[in-house]
């Protein structure tokens, strides 16, 4: 009996042993090893960050201070080629005029133009769903070449706007190709892409309670006055984050100033956007030391440009919470 | 509907994934496979994948995978593709940068390659020797060409004025634009573009006055008493009407398909000879070449003939004997020439040229015969551009462009032009 019991107790204390060593296997891994797969989840988009992203910028931050041609190793040139864009570089100040011209006209007219698209389209229309395929498209298309294409044949000497103005007896220039005028038409090309500043608007519009237009109405308030006291101060939110967000996209242009004028920045560099410039510098003369110099100082341009939106926001925003 | 993915399909897909890249594999293992980038229009691409596929249908063993690009985007992907370690094996070089490439020394020296695999003696030594630098040589000739006026015949005898002809002086070829467009045959149609911001043209008027773009040593050859000069001729022609107004000509990008001609705005426009082919590739109308006017009839020659572009192999390729052998293929087989035809120029080689001569079309004759009737006027070939050229000639066409829309004046613009050329090429 006795040897039974010590047998069992033996046994007991085995498979306490056991069951502790069982705990101490489970209280084991580290945070590390815990998070893995949500890591190797993770995985394709650090690589992509790291390899595609951050270690392109950090070889492009270097770059920036040597003269580089592509051909021959870098060679460091200090702070020479930001010297020469501070100092002696007129294409620089004309590039930055044309583009700042272009960010301060076409974003806040293409907010306009999204927001009037998503109040007419929120006014509970049927078949919503089509009509805002329907405006989003131009965004889905904007940036492509085909694009850019069509807009040359449309304000071209001979093109549809020309073709329409003769109708009515007068002789339009060619749009495109006349320095005066070139840049309005990558404006309003900008401007027809509203879609995706359009899709949020229509979203944030959607959210401000209908109860307040009901108290509104019954006060007597006229629909203008509701669109400015309730619409417009509930919608700054979106407002602001639309506005920040085509602001950099604005600075960053490209595609249609390169297909408009095959890469030449012309008629006499009056549609050379600052990145067209940039790639020119690169890609036209292989001056990539300096070229890398130039995209820093564009990224610090809008940096400065989405600091001042933040610090300005809170006079115009309005929060519900 | 849903779409349904079972593990399954997925696996079979993946299976049918890794089967398809063996056979892709196989391809590759059997042959020796090279690439070749080339610039052109379409008429020259269709005609070199031809000339490709001739190539590897006697040399089974051999696979050249083509790879064309327009002349903008072309020396992009050339240098990324070269600096990436990855370059084609094949390169259409140009006189204009191919002491660029070579002093990098990312191309082949051909030079142990002469008379044995590579056979082009015949070709004479200036064509040889400009595909040399450094008494090196790096690209083999593809074609001689020359800069030419093309113009539509139709266009000039519908207005019934006689059409621009050799050696003809730029007052009388001015008037007779002046007198085309007065017709009004057409809408909006002109005598000639306006070149004011063409470089070739500017070089052109230049070295028929004595002068050039650049100098030995690689410095601005000209002053800006003559730049003013020039864009004050252009500036009478467009007064009178002879040339198209400014934002026609801004239209223009340097390509066949946006020229005044290949748009259908003029009558005449100004080009390398061997564009021609492409030139008529896309007009309908009955097209012809003739030499740039001349400043005085006893002017120096504004002409001269040139490599209109070469042929080299990139210093890494694995398959240089290959490479070499395809170069030999396509300057010296008469097949290969008869399939690119003069497109490229007229061939350097005068056993090919002879070859091919029973065989040329029309428009493949108009080339040779006016390379053949200018050879004798021709002058020596400019020296190689400076690095900051290629920008110049950019700069020139944005100068000319200004003082065409009125913003400087043709005196302004001329000093603005030389003080910034200048900088350019110190630039580099």
């Amino acid at each position: 009996m006795a040897n039974h019991i010590e047998d069992s107790a033996g046994a007991l204390s085995a498979g306490l042993r056991s069951r502790a060593q069982e705990t101490t296997v489970y209280k084991a891994p580290t945070a590390l090893a815990r998070n893995a797969p949500g890591y190797l989840f993770l995985m394709p988009w650090f690589i992509g960050f790291f390899g595609l992203t951050l270690g392109p910028a950090l070889v492009s931050l270097y770059l920036s201070f040597t003269d580089y041609n592509l051909l021959q190793p870098p060679t460091y040139a200090g702070m020479a080629n930001y010297s020469r864009i501070a100092f002696g570089d007129d294409k620089f100040i004309s590039s930055m005029q044309v583009t700042l011209f272009y960010v301060i006209c076409s974003v806040p007219l293409k907010l306009t133009f999204a927001l009037l698209v998503a109040l007419l389209l929120n006014r509970g229309i049927r078949g919503l769903p089509v009509y805002r395929a329907i405006f989003y498209l131009p965004s889905l298309l904007g940036s492509s070449v085909a694009i850019a294409i069509l807009w040359r044949q449309i304000f071209d000497g001979d093109g549809v706007i020309n073709t329409l103005l003769w109708q009515f007896g007068i002789e339009g220039p060619s749009w495109i190709s006349n320095p005066d005028y070139s840049l309005y038409t990558l404006v309003i090309l900008a401007v027809w892409q509203f879609g995706s500043p359009m899709i949020i608007f229509l979203a944030g519009l959607r959210q401000i309670p209908t109860d307040m237009y009901e108290a509104a109405s019954l006060d007597g308030a006229s629909k203008v006055r509701m669109f400015f006291k309730i619409t417009l101060p509930l919608l700054t939110p979106v407002i602001f984050f639309n506005g920040v967000v085509q602001t950099i996209d604005a600075f960053k242009a490209f595609t249609p100033a390169y297909v408009i004028s095959s890469g030449t920045g012309g008629p006499i560099d009056s549609t050379l956007f600052y990145t067209l410039y940039l790639y020119q510098e690169a890609f036209g003369y292989f001056r990539m030391g300096y070229a890398a110099a130039l995209a820093w100082i564009l990224v610090i341009i809008i940096a400065l440009f989405t600091a001042f939106s933040f610090l300005t926001s809170r006079y115009w925003v309005h929060y519900d919470d | 509907m849903t779409l349904t993915i079972n593990r399954r399909a997925v696996l079979m897909s993946m299976a049918a994934t890794l089967a398809l890249g063996t056979v892709g594999l196989n391809r590759a293992k059997a042959a020796t496979s090279m690439r070749f980038l080339w610039w052109g229009s379409k008429e020259r691409n269709d005609r070199t994948f031809a000339a490709i596929k001739q190539y590897s249908d006697k040399q089974t063993d051999v696979a050249i995978a083509g790879e064309s690009f327009g002349w903008d985007n072309y020396w992009t992907r050339l240098a990324t593709q070269t600096a990436g370690g990855n370059s084609p094996d094949l390169i259409q070089m140009d006189y204009r940068y191919i002491f660029e490439y070579a002093r990098r020394g990312t191309l082949l020296d051909f030079s142990p390659f002469m008379g044995k695999a590579l056979d082009i003696a015949d070709f004479g030594a200036a064509n040889i020797d400009s595909g040399k630098v450094d008494g090196k040589l790096y690209g083999v000739n593809l074609g001689v060409n020359s800069s030419m006026m093309v113009f539509n015949t139709d266009a000039w005898k519908e207005a019934g004025i006689e059409a621009p002809k050799d050696d003809m002086t730029w007052e009388q070829f001015g008037a007779a634009c002046s007198k085309l467009t007065a017709t009004k045959k057409r809408r909006a149609f002109y005598g000639c573009q306006d070149a004011s911001g063409l470089e070739p043209a500017l070089e052109n008027w230049l070295r028929q006055k004595g002068k050039a773009l650049y100098t030995e040593d690689g410095k601005v050859a000209f002053e800006a008493a003559d730049i003013a000069a020039w864009f004050e001729f252009w500036a009478g022609l467009r007064e009178a009407k002879a040339c198209v107004p400014p934002d026609v000509q801004a239209l223009d990008q340097l390509t066949i398909e946006t020229s005044m001609v290949g748009l259908g705005k003029a009558a005449a426009s100004f080009a390398h000879s061997n564009q021609f082919i492409g030139f008529q590739a896309i007009n309908k109308e009955k097209l012809d070449i003739t030499s740039y006017p001349r400043v005085a009839a006893d002017a120096k020659p504004g002409h001269y003939l040139k490599p209109s572009m070469l042929v080299s192999v990139s210093a890494t390729s694995p398959n240089k004997d290959a490479a070499v052998a395809f170069v030999n293929f396509l300057v010296q087989n008469p097949d290969a020439a008869k399939t690119l035809g003069v497109e490229r120029g007229v061939p350097a080689s005068e056993k090919i040229r002879a070859a091919m001569a029973p065989t040329l079309d029309d428009n493949s004759r108009k080339i040779v015969d006016y390379i053949a009737r200018l050879t004798p006027k021709v002058g020596a070939l400019p020296p190689p551009p400076p690095n900051g050229a290629g920008e110049n000639s950019f700069l020139l066409k944005k100068v000319a462009e200004e003082v065409a829309f009125g913003k400087s004046s043709a005196k302004e613009g001329a000093a603005k032009f030389v003080e910034q050329a200048a900088a350019n090429i110190k630039r580099g």
